[in-house]
């Protein structure tokens, strides 16, 4: 029988369930009142990054090709039979698939037969099917997704800032890779990979929505057999410190030039939490954000405009802080954030700045829980990282100034930072 | 959970939305103002930039977002779309549910009067917009039109358009708009958003769980003010039939050439056989199990994505892709061959039932968050008021010679290229 335990928020008056399925699947299902629609998804923490692992007790790493990740996720919906997406005809559902630098998801949403919309993802994503000639199909369909994403100045002036930003760190490299490394891949190089991430104790279901558990565990009970956990080791890329190239441009087909600025943190461990994380975002509100001074004045000069914006950005083994937009004048935009961060580093930020973008962040916080969508990512997300989804909320309202003075001292190190211009090709 | 729209007219051609939501974490409020296109477009599409960054109450972008933060974080949003041959802006704002504000905050009330006074209370100097805000606002704007260039498949869709509509207002360039936004002044700006206030067809929407009373009663206060409304709706032509394929080819710096076929439906009017066209349309280019999808992309390896998309406002079908240009001719000849499946009426029962369950499963989710409501009832301004629940009567209605009557009304127009100059 699986486990299952109901975690509540009485704060938003929602709950949700976490089962241990016992197949080895961790389950999360979050039923929505009077809902028509569900949104499911069922993920694997596997991404571009992973591209050197072990399996406890191999002897030597596996290096795999750039972009295998994404050509997998690609991959998955054939079998020998129906593809995946002809199956999914016959239920209405509505269905895709993503992968990130850490994560690959499949997903549907459907508004009525979902327990059959279930049951093909189910199937489909613990059944690999691969044969030379259908990997060999993939090479110009995925080639050509590559060089739509080359043609994307904000695209690509994000992955040269990250080249600049990072010399070892595979998320330096597009997360489908190049069109020559993905040359390289093979149906077997696809099943060893298969084999060790889509393992089900590597993996989460998360359905939102018009759902019960009962239903979902009905499914899982018929489609998923019960698998030894594995553990994965992902290669520690050790990277250095200080940011590869301060410095970096390129020339595109663009009006105006666009600009990522990056200041790289020094991790000693390799994640962050929730906490930091929600620090680090806010920070960037109150150094640069529609309500500062300072972004207000280089809109007002005409140095930013309304394109600009900003990320915390982080994952396994690297973490930035990201500036990005449109300027004539990308380096004194860059010495004037930096300006500000050091003035707001010795004097501290003020108490008021912190109580508003606190109330935003609250008010954020709980809005999302009105998308299905987003809860099923958010769950998905959350469980990889080791949180819980309700804590975003607990942990806002308990941030205080002094949280948020120590984040901007300790993380924001204005001496490590690269900066990256896609210019307007003459 | 909601119940069903109430529509009550507060005006000439201003009618009020209300769509109650049980238990949601939002609300959202839209009021969508429409006039005829080429009328004072320049000056709308600032004033959607203008209107989103200040109003007398908050003269600056700084004061209005502290103003949002404060408000738990609500969300503005103002946009400016072509619809047809009419212009819309849309001023939007989701803000959290009364109920669940920590000090008890009439929350949805504040947000309300923050988006009218946007609209009825900006920041003027006596008969003109502010000179100040106003530059830098028109410098937003025509940084934003230039940028159109950095998406790529957007620029060619624009392209594409600006051949195939050359003698019709939609036809309107980026490069007039470019012009006449360069010719905006802060007088002729206020003249045009007094003339939109008394001209445009207004209609607001409110999806929410507070009480709408109080809401209505605000509105009609608010919009009473407005001196003799006279209000003309927007009339959009609809070309029958193309006379002749007009084929342009134009060359940039890219990594991957953009193919894009326009197409006159035959629609006579937005309603014309809508639904027909609309499951047409979606067999042939919508979802993965479409026409499109199985043989340009799946069977020829040609491209990532090869979509085709109905504008029913307009009358017009586009076909989108992005391939190499050596394979221009290719894929354009499998895109014309499974328009003729469409026309010849031999797709599979298999794609037609998937398509009509694919779209009445995306319309029976609508309602389920005021967000979905919200984005649904907000997209246009008059009309007999269409439901979900109407959306998916009428696609459930269309049979396989439905389809077939609508493909064989359809002719190509237009094919736009936009080609890589590197590429072989």
């Amino acid at each position: 029988m699986a486990n299952m335990k109901e975690i509540k928020s009485e704060r938003l008056n929602e709950s949700y369930y976490e089962i241990d399925h016992e197949s080895g699947l961790k389950i999360l299902i979050y039923p929505k009142a009077n809902f028509k629609s569900s949104y499911a998804i069922f993920g694997t923490h596997y991404g571009s990054i992973d591209t050197d692992f072990r399996l406890e007790g191999e002897e030597n790493y596996t290096s795999v090709p750039e972009g295998i990740a994404h050509y997998l996720e690609h991959k998955l919906f054939e079998s020998e039979d129906l593809d995946a997406f002809q199956r999914y005809a016959k239920t209405g559902a509505n269905a895709n698939a993503y992968t990130t630098f850490d994560k690959t998801c499949y997903l549907f949403s459907c508004a009525g037969n979902l327990k059959e919309s279930l049951d093909i993802l189910m199937d489909f994503v613990t059944h690999p099917y691969f044969t030379p000639e259908t990997v060999q199909k993939e090479q110009g369909i995925i080639g050509q997704e590559i060089k739509m994403c080359q043609d994307d100045p904000d695209w690509e002036s994000l992955f040269s800032l990250l080249r600049a930003m990072y010399k070892e760190h595979p998320v330096r490299v597009d997360i489908a890779g190049t069109v020559e490394s993905i040359s390289h891949i093979t149906a077997d190089l696809l099943y060893k990979c298969y084999n060790t991430f889509y393992n089900l104790s590597n993996m989460a279901l998360c359905v939102a929505g018009n759902v019960t558990p009962e239903e979902v565990l009905e499914v899982a009970d018929r489609n998923l057999k019960k698998t030894a956990p594995v553990k994965i080791e992902r290669k520690f890329h050790k990277e250095q410190k200080g940011v590869y190239k301060p410095y970096v441009e390129e020339a595109l087909s663009v009006a105006a030039p666009i600009f990522s600025l990056g200041f790289k943190e020094a991790i000693e461990t390799p994640e962050r939490s929730l906490k930091e994380i929600l620090l680090s975002s806010m920070l960037l509100d109150i150094i640069i954000g529609r309500t500062s001074t300072l972004y207000n004045e280089l809109l007002e000069e005409g140095l930013l405009n309304t394109s600009f914006g900003t990320e915390y950005f982080n994952g396994y083994g690297y973490a930035a802080t990201i500036f990005s937009g449109e300027s004539p004048d990308a380096k004194e935009v860059q010495r004037r954030i930096i300006a500000r961060i050091r003035d707001l580093q010795k004097t501290g930020i003020p108490e008021k700045d912190f109580l508003r973008v606190q109330k935003k962040y609250y008010g954020r916080a709980v809005m999302q829980f009105n998308d299905i969508e987003g809860i099923a990512n958010s769950m998905v997300a959350s469980y990889f990282c080791g949180e819980s989804l309700f804590d975003e909320t607990e942990i806002i309202e308990a941030l205080t100034l002094e949280d948020i003075n120590e984040r901007l001292r300790t993380a924001l190190d204005t001496e490590n930072c690269a900066l990256s211009v896609i210019k307007p090709e003459a | 959970m909601s119940a069903q729209p109430i529509v009550t007219q507060i005006g000439p051609k201003m009618r009020l939305i209300r769509v109650k939501c049980e238990n949601t974490k939002t609300t959202c409020i839209s009021v969508l103002l429409q006039m005829p296109l080429r009328k004072n477009t320049a000056e709308h599409l600032v004033l959607s930039s203008y209107l989103s960054h200040s109003s007398a109450s908050f003269p600056t972008l700084q004061k209005l977002s502290e103003r949002l933060e404060e408000l738990y974080g609500a969300i503005l949003s103002v946009d400016a779309r072509k619809l047809g041959e009419s212009y819309c802006l849309r001023l939007s704002i989701t803000c959290l549910n009364d109920a669940l504000a920590l000090k008890e905050e009439m929350l949805s009330k504040e947000a309300l009067e923050l988006l009218l006074d946007l609209l009825l209370n900006p920041n003027v100097d006596g008969e003109a917009f502010n000179a100040k805000q106003l530059e830098t606002e028109l410098r937003i704007t025509i940084a934003d039109i230039e940028s159109t260039l950095n998406d790529k498949r957007a620029y060619a869709l624009h392209r594409m358009i600006e051949t195939m509509c050359k003698n019709e207002p939609f036809g309107l360039s980026q490069e007039q708009l470019l012009r006449d936004v360069k010719n905006v002044t802060a007088k002729s700006m206020y003249t045009a958003w007094r003339t939109l206030l008394t001209e445009a067809v207004v209609s607001i929407s409110v999806a929410g769980e507070q009480d709408f009373e109080e809401i209505e009663t605000m509105l009609q206060e608010r919009f009473s003010v407005l001196p003799n409304r006279q209000p003309v709706s927007p009339e959009t032509v609809f070309i029958p039939r193309a006379s002749e394929v007009k084929e342009v080819t134009e060359e940039m710096e890219v990594n991957q050439s953009k193919l894009v076929l326009g197409f006159r439906t035959g629609m006579q009017n937005k309603d014309d056989n809508f639904f027909a066209y609309r499951v047409m349309v979606d067999i042939f280019g919508g979802g993965p199990y479409s026409r499109l999808f199985n043989y340009v992309r799946e069977k020829l390896s040609l491209c990532y994505y090869c979509a085709a998309r109905l504008d029913r406002a307009k009358g017009i079908m586009v076909v989108q892709s992005g391939i190499e240009k050596k394979n221009k001719e290719t894929a354009q000849k499998e895109i014309l061959k499974q328009f003729d499946v469409m026309k010849n009426g031999t797709f599979d029962d298999a794609e037609f039932e998937a398509s009509k369950a694919a779209l009445c499963d995306l319309f029976r989710g609508i309602e389920d968050t005021a967000e979905g409501i919200d984005a649904f009832y907000s997209l246009k301004a008059e009309g007999d008021l269409e439901t979900p629940a109407n959306i998916i009567a009428g696609i459930q209605k269309v049979t396989r010679a439905d389809v077939v009557a609508a493909a064989n009304r359809v002719s190509l127009d237009t094919v736009y290229l936009l080609a890589g100059k590197q590429e072989v």
